[in-house]
């Protein structure tokens, strides 16, 4: 992962150390990114060849397409302990198997709600779509989101 | 003609003509306060085929895989509004076969939850009796009777019922109940709101107490009829392995969401999985929840229109999720 390694000095600078609560671990949060080949990878890669700034806390699992996406590869990074979940793939429409993200995104708003339902705040897990060529978005959703969740610090949840 | 007598004649006709191999329907169990799944073979065993509030049992979990041995038997079952729900779900995916069912279908007007009963009495049950429509007789082995309104000791999904009649069936045991006007009332998750009010850190702290009692039976997982996979589930799969095999609230509560996603937009919240938990943890409240938000999000409710597909198995370019 190019992108991650060409900005690795300045996204450490610009997370720092976890604010946190009390007792809460002091380190940079971590969060899993899950994307689809076609687009949103294409598109992180697109930020990284374009040298946008970005957060390194962002570990990227590539898979072929969102439709391949379960909902419970996100339960099973909380349970692993990732802070934060972000998941992206092409836009409505724009799909490289014609409908995967159809079903997808509704797969995916039931598991944001559920993940709700466990007591995960909503900061902490994201769906979105980036396409191939919105390196700026990319910069701008993950700049965001891992924001949010470094607000939150990390994550100490016993259950899940 | 009570619907017990029309089960029965259904059952010993069935078996007469040879239009089944077998009929599972409730019989008592070792004490007239429990009821268990019975099979009949024979058209003379019919008379021991029971129906009373305590038939909580649904029977389409026997269907749900391949039918039981021989593969090419016939077979009868008795079920409720909401075990109704559980096969038309599996009819509308293919999962059973048509053909090969003949079905009583019988109007349930509630189901006494045993459970609520136990705890109500710190002498054990040892025989429950319905003198009459709505009431229950409760007798223990310390000789104390007592006499309930069988509205407050039903399961919490009967009281907002909203099918107490089946929706897919051959035969009718009986006079239909009077359904509620499904148009004008949407359905209850009263029971919800308690939960739904706590703080983040309060609902995780429940979670991990709830959850760190399960000791993962699989009871949930055998007993629900729309968890169909029959070649290999993913809770018990070590390669590739999704949930792992330590125990602890995290594991289990992983667990029980790879259920509740893979029965998303089948499962109708019959309770079976509520009811089978040895540990009584309440599974039936987490598929409520998931069932709210399917309603929400599609209006859609599982296993009731046979031509219908699952919302998960479909999509809608018109969807409005996501950003």
């Amino acid at each position: 992962m190019a992108e991650a390694t060409n900005n690795q000095a300045s996204g450490a600078a610009t997370t720092g150390a976890a604010p946190g609560g009390a007792g809460a671990p002091d380190r940079p949060v971590k969060v899993v990114g899950i994307v689809c080949n076609w687009c949103s990878y294409a598109g992180a890669d697109t930020a990284g060849v374009g040298r946008f700034k970005q957060p390194a806390n962002l570990r990227l699992i590539r898979v072929p397409c969102t439709g391949r996406i379960d909902p419970l590869f996100a339960l099973k990074a909380f349970e692993k302990g990732a802070d934060g979940v972000l998941i992206s793939g092409c836009h409505p429409g724009d799909c490289h198997y014609s409908e995967g993200n159809y079903y997808a995104r509704r797969k995916f708003e039931l598991a944001e709600r559920m993940i709700h339902h466990l007591g995960i705040p909503p900061e902490r897990f994201k769906w979105t779509w980036v396409s191939a060529s919105e390196g700026q978005r990319w910069q701008k959703v993950v700049t965001e989101f891992v924001a949010g969740v470094q607000k939150l610090g990390p994550r100490e949840g016993k259950a899940l | 003609m009570s619907r017990q007598d029309h089960i029965r004649e259904f059952a010993a006709n069935a078996l007469t003509e040879k239009r089944v191999d077998y009929f599972i329907g409730w019989k008592q169990g070792y004490n007239s306060s429990e009821m268990i799944p019975a099979f009949v073979t024979d058209p003379a065993e019919a008379d021991q085929l029971v129906w009373n509030p305590l038939c909580h049992h649904n029977l389409v979990t026997f269907i749900k895989r391949n039918m039981p041995e021989p593969a090419d038997a016939k077979v009868g079952l008795c079920v409720k509004g909401c075990d109704s729900r559980t096969l038309v779900a599996l009819l509308q995916e293919g999962l059973v076969d048509k053909d090969r069912l003949y079905v009583v279908g019988v109007p349930c007007d509630g189901i006494v939850d045993r459970r609520k009963l136990e705890k109500m009495f710190s002498s054990e049950i040892t025989e429950i009796e319905f003198p009459e429509r709505g009431k229950v007789k409760v007798t223990t082995r310390a000789g104390e009777t007592k006499e309930l309104d069988q509205k407050d000791v039903e399961l919490i999904g009967c009281a907002h019922c909203r099918y107490p009649n089946p929706l897919y069936s051959d035969n009718t045991a009986g006079p239909l109940e009077k359904e509620p006007d499904r148009e004008e009332t949407k359905p209850d998750w009263s029971a919800l709101e308690q939960y739904e009010s706590l703080s983040d850190d309060v609902k995780q702290a429940l979670l991990e107490k709830i959850y760190a009692t399960c000791i993962r039976c699989f009871a949930c997982i055998h007993v629900c009829p729309v968890c169909v996979c029959w070649d290999k589930c993913v809770n018990r799969s070590r390669q590739p392995e999704l949930v792992s095999q330590k125990v602890g609230p995290k594991e289990n509560l992983l667990f029980q969401m790879v259920h509740m996603f893979h029965v998303a937009g089948r499962c109708p919240s019959c309770g079976a999985c509520d009811r089978a938990c040895p540990v009584e943890i309440p599974l039936g409240l987490l598929h409520a929840k998931m069932n709210k938000e399917i309603y929400d999000m599609f209006g859609f409710e599982p296993g009731v229109k046979l031509d219908e597909k699952p919302v998960f198995q479909v999509f809608d370019l018109k969807d409005q999720f996501g950003d």
